[in-house]
């Protein structure tokens, strides 16, 4: 008679040298998963709809998270291309005061501050500016808005992007008298390239001053500020107007291509902002109420969205009890057989990961699919919308980006929900006494 | 001779509402290592429980039983799950195959629940045991690919293929025609015989009960007669 051997002896015997011992009374991690993926098979109608709904939901929250980080991304170009820049710099106490556009807080010696900013390493472009508060009169009406006097001759167009953006007319001639008009603005005065509107500002000692320009171009940028309520002009032209003899409101600064933002910006703090005469700002500090709007809107998105998946996700709870009460009897000859109930636990856990981990493939790899479609063809906002602001800086067209990093993350988030879903069904499931889950008919 | 399992002065009873159902009434057995033993008796007379007691699926109201020198009593679920996987094997009168494992998968399991990692070793022990029962060449079917007979063989091979202590059966002839009955007990007496294992099995088939070394007769839950036959099983009994 040979006696039944301790799974140490086992591994001690004939054949057994070669067996290594793994925990006894669970299977492996492997062993569970395959045989919860062809469980899964069992009943595939049920399988596939509770997945389905999974796969619905993380479609929804993966592509609409697509659009918003798409959007996200043309609006943080658009600030940088056509209203920030990367970094700026102004004189000290402007900044704080920046809502109220004060000409007495002027960057003054341009011409060195200019040099000390191109010196820095990660710099690509700078170039003056000079805003301001001015209205704008055709004879009959007057329309508030800001005037941006840029330097046409030189180096505006190497921070900024603003003559890709003429929808009508020319850009500012080197030489030329003119204005470039937001296309908003010439709505509102129903005007376009060739009329003249006044320029009506104060100058910085508070007396008030009116020239007469003409319309060179009008532009169109998707960005409300530019668009609704700005108008560019040569710098020199700016600072006649406002008496601001050669002294600007800032610096606007194009970082290069590689350079890290934040390196680049603690370098120009360092050489600029040491004597307290200069305040640098990012792009980012600039728009921080727009940053603010943008993490709040993520936020969002992925709270009301979320609780689509979770709601899918306890679809699978039931799924698993169900498929748990199908094999109750099942389940006692497992137990029979050695099977803790340890093991039962992780064999539904794994079924119930799964059906997370299909149906959250299922719909990333739709939502992808949409999201490399249409990021290539945009999806027409003007068409759809019209001129409604949409909250974002952004023109016509939007175009969804894919985060890898996102998709993989949400996909195995789910199947770590779907798994936590699974934890009741499997744990009633390993309660079973295995003589009483044996009577079970 | 060595004592494989013995129940002694065995109660169970069943609470069914405020009535205690007494189901077993006072066992005692002592079972031989190499026993062919068979339980009869009419429905309700208790074969069940007492295997189900013996397989360390139940607990006793009263009395001790021992698997090997092993008490069961006071065993925790976790302990009795490793037990049950190192001394005991187990054929069910529907075979309770796992429909999605092939026959191969089906016999392995035991051994991996023992712990063994060792993908060719297990192979090796399940090649085995399949040719001695005759399914070598249907390792790769599904149990929906097999008649009755050819389940309850895979059933018989996964509990004989960790070499347990005891192999409980609790009718496992009930499902078939006589003829693969027939063919089902020849096959357990030949492992009985070959591998020295003892069989426990319960029965009200006639026919089955011949193949017994030892029939133990229940009635009401006690042991109505306790018979020794010599010529079958291993020769213990």
């Amino acid at each position: 008679m040979e006696t039944a051997m301790e799974p140490v002896e086992m591994a001690k015997s004939e054949e057994g040298a070669r067996m290594k011992e793994t925990v006894p009374g669970v299977l492996g991690l492997r062993a569970t998963f395959r045989l919860g993926w062809r469980n899964l098979r069992r009943n595939r109608r049920r399988t596939w709809i509770t997945a389905t709904t999974v796969a619905l939901a993380v479609l929804l929250l993966q592509f609409s998270n697509g659009l918003l980080v798409g959007i996200e991304q043309q609006s943080f170009d658009n600030l940088i291309n056509y209203q920030t820049g990367h970094a700026k710099v102004y004189a000290d106490g402007y900044f704080e005061l920046r809502d109220e556009f004060p000409l007495d807080f002027a960057v003054t010696d341009t011409g060195a501050v200019l040099a000390a900013v191109r010196a820095v390493s990660g710099v690509a472009a700078a170039t003056p500016r000079l805003t301001f508060q001015a209205q704008l009169s055709n004879g009959l009406d007057q329309v508030p808005c800001l005037g941006v006097g840029i330097q046409v001759r030189g180096s505006d167009t190497d921070v900024f992007r603003i003559p890709q953006t003429v929808v009508d007319g020319e850009y500012l001639a080197e030489d030329g008298e003119g204005i470039l008009l937001g296309s908003g603005i010439a709505e509102i005065f129903e005007v376009s390239s060739g009329d003249w509107l006044t320029v009506l500002a104060k100058t910085q000692y508070g007396a008030y001053e009116a020239l007469d320009l003409p319309i060179v171009g009008v532009i169109g940028t998707g960005n409300p500020l530019i668009d609704r309520n700005s108008f560019l002009l040569p710098l020199a032209t700016a600072q006649y107007i406002l008496d601001m003899d050669g002294a600007v409101t800032e610096v606007a600064i194009r970082f290069s291509a590689r350079a890290r933002e934040s390196v680049t910006l603690d370098r120009l703090a360092g050489e600029l902002g040491a004597s307290g005469e200069y305040d640098v700002k990012g792009w980012r500090e600039m728009e921080q109420d727009f940053m603010s709007l943008v993490q709040m809107k993520r936020l969002g998105n992925i709270i009301f969205l979320g609780i689509f998946i979770v709601l899918a996700v306890v679809g699978i709870t039931n799924t698993i009890l169900m498929a748990a009460y199908e094999r109750t009897r099942e389940i006692g000859m497992l137990m029979a057989i050695g099977l803790r109930g340890s093991g039962i636990r992780r064999l539904f856990l794994a079924e119930g990961a799964l059906t997370g981990l299909l149906g959250g493939a299922v719909g990333s790899l739709i939502a992808v699919g949409l999201i490399i479609w249409l990021a290539g063809i945009g999806i027409n906002i003007t068409a759809i919308y019209g001129d409604i602001d949409i909250g974002y800086p952004v023109k016509d067209s939007i175009y969804p980006a894919l985060n890898v990093a996102v998709v993989t993350g949400g996909w195995l988030l789910t199947g770590m929900l779907a798994a936590l879903a699974s934890l009741y069904p499997a744990a009633r499931a390993s309660r079973n006494r295995p003589v009483e889950a044996l009577r079970h008919v | 001779m060595t004592i494989a399992a013995s129940l002694a002065d065995v109660h169970k009873s069943y609470q069914v509402g405020d009535l205690e159902v007494p189901a077993v009434r006072g066992v005692s057995l002592e079972i031989e290592s190499g026993s062919f033993l068979s339980i009869a008796g009419p429905s309700g007379s208790g074969k069940t429980t007492i295997l189900n007691l013996l397989g360390a699926l139940d607990t006793p109201s009263s009395g001790t039983i021992k698997i090997g020198e092993r008490e069961t009593k006071g065993l925790t679920p976790k302990m009795l799950a490793d037990f049950r996987n190192t001394h005991l094997g187990f054929v069910f009168q529907t075979f309770n195959l796992i429909p999605v494992l092939t026959v191969m998968e089906n016999v392995e399991l035991p051994l991996q629940l023992h712990g063994i990692a060792d993908k060719d070793a297990r192979t090796t022990r399940v090649m085995r045991i399949l040719e001695e029962v005759g399914l070598g060449d249907l390792a790769d079917r599904r149990p929906n690919e097999l008649s009755g007979g050819q389940q309850q063989r895979v059933a018989i091979a996964r509990a004989l293929v960790k070499e347990p202590t005891l192999v409980l059966a609790d009718e496992p002839t009930a499902n078939l025609d006589s003829n693969t009955a027939g063919e089902i007990m020849a096959l357990m007496l030949a492992m009985n015989k070959k591998h020295g294992t003892t069989f426990v099995f319960s029965t009200h088939d006639p026919l089955v009960m011949e193949h017994a070394s030892r029939l133990v007769r229940l009635r009401d839950g006690k042991v109505e007669s306790d018979e020794r036959r010599n010529g079958n099983g291993n020769g213990a009994g």
